[in-house]
């Protein structure tokens, strides 16, 4: 338990971090996930005794960070799906394993995951908007 | 239909959670859904046998490679070295090649266990970059696509190999 928790912390900070390097610099979306995958793999698995989880998570977390700002306009909003892609790979971690593309697969599925439960609450909102 | 390529993955991690994916269920399920998805984008009006497929197929091989053999020759690990491949790769190329590049360093990522040989590595490499030039209005702007993608390519090339 103590993992996941410090993993969603861990991919939360990874996602605000990839979401102002978007807005605030000129790198492409592509050096923006390799720098941040590469920072996570090179430091979190020297610092924690899970550090290679830890850093996978980064790591898909950086593939999120890729989103266009159609798609993720916030930092509330990079925030949440960095939270759900780190339960996702937490608790797949016995999926796919080895299979190339597998924490890019996590991360698609956290963002298409957030964006569902965002147009559903949108949709509740403007329902209870018009009944009033 | 063409769309259920990218699907493959998540196809494939629910044959995998249930034991299945690697068996003669999981086997046709993957290749029906593959001979579908290509037989939808071949029957497109606007599909062309275009350079691009080529020129992307190479490059994400390219990727493919150089990511395999940093990641299990130099023991650098997976993440590293696709993030070295694609901050290199980023360097080199420009728009839509780097991405392409980036894709084929997600199919490197693959352990050795997985490809103990490099044909298998290699058919993913070109099988990968041929599903981003096909599924160019699939997902877009979804973060972890191009991820989605090469795993599809990777599944297919294992449920092809009968896995390992």
């Amino acid at each position: 338990m103590q993992t996941l928790i410090l993993g969603i912390v861990i991919a939360m900070i990874c996602g605000a971090a990839g979401f102002w390097l978007r807005v605030n610099t000129k790198l492409t979306v592509v050096e923006v996930s390799a720098l941040l995958a590469l920072v996570a793999g090179l430091i979190l698995p020297r610092i924690f005794s899970e550090g290679n989880l830890f850093a996978a998570i980064c790591t898909a977390v950086s593939y999120a960070t890729m989103c266009s700002k159609d798609r993720i306009n916030s930092y509330i909003e990079m925030i949440s799906v960095s939270a759900i892609c780190a339960m996702i790979l937490y608790f797949g971690q016995d999926v796919l394993t080895g299979v190339g593309g597998r924490l890019g697969t996590s991360a698609a599925v956290s963002v298409l995951l957030f964006l569902t439960l965002k147009s559903l609450f949108t949709l509740k909102s403007t329902k209870m908007v018009a009944k009033s | 239909m063409i769309h259920i390529i990218i699907f493959l993955p998540l196809l494939g991690a629910a044959l995998d959670i249930f034991d299945q994916l690697f068996t003669p269920v999981g086997r046709t399920v993957i290749l029906l859904a593959l001979a579908a998805g290509l037989l939808a984008a071949v029957l497109r009006p606007e599909f062309k046998l275009k350079n691009e497929l080529l020129r992307s197929a190479i490059i994400s091989l390219v990727g493919a490679m150089l990511t395999f053999v940093l990641s299990t020759q130099l023991n650098l690990g997976a993440v590293i070295a696709s993030a070295i491949v694609g901050l290199v790769g980023a360097r080199v190329f420009k728009d839509n090649d780097q991405v392409v590049m980036y894709l084929g360093a997600f199919v490197g990522m693959s352990s050795a266990l997985r490809f103990p040989t490099l044909l298998p590595l290699i058919v993913a490499g070109l099988l990968g970059g041929l599903f981003f030039e096909l599924l160019d209005d699939s997902w877009v702007g979804v973060g972890g696509r191009l991820g989605t993608l090469a795993a599809a390519a990777v599944v297919v090339v294992l449920v092809v190999m009968g896995g390992v």
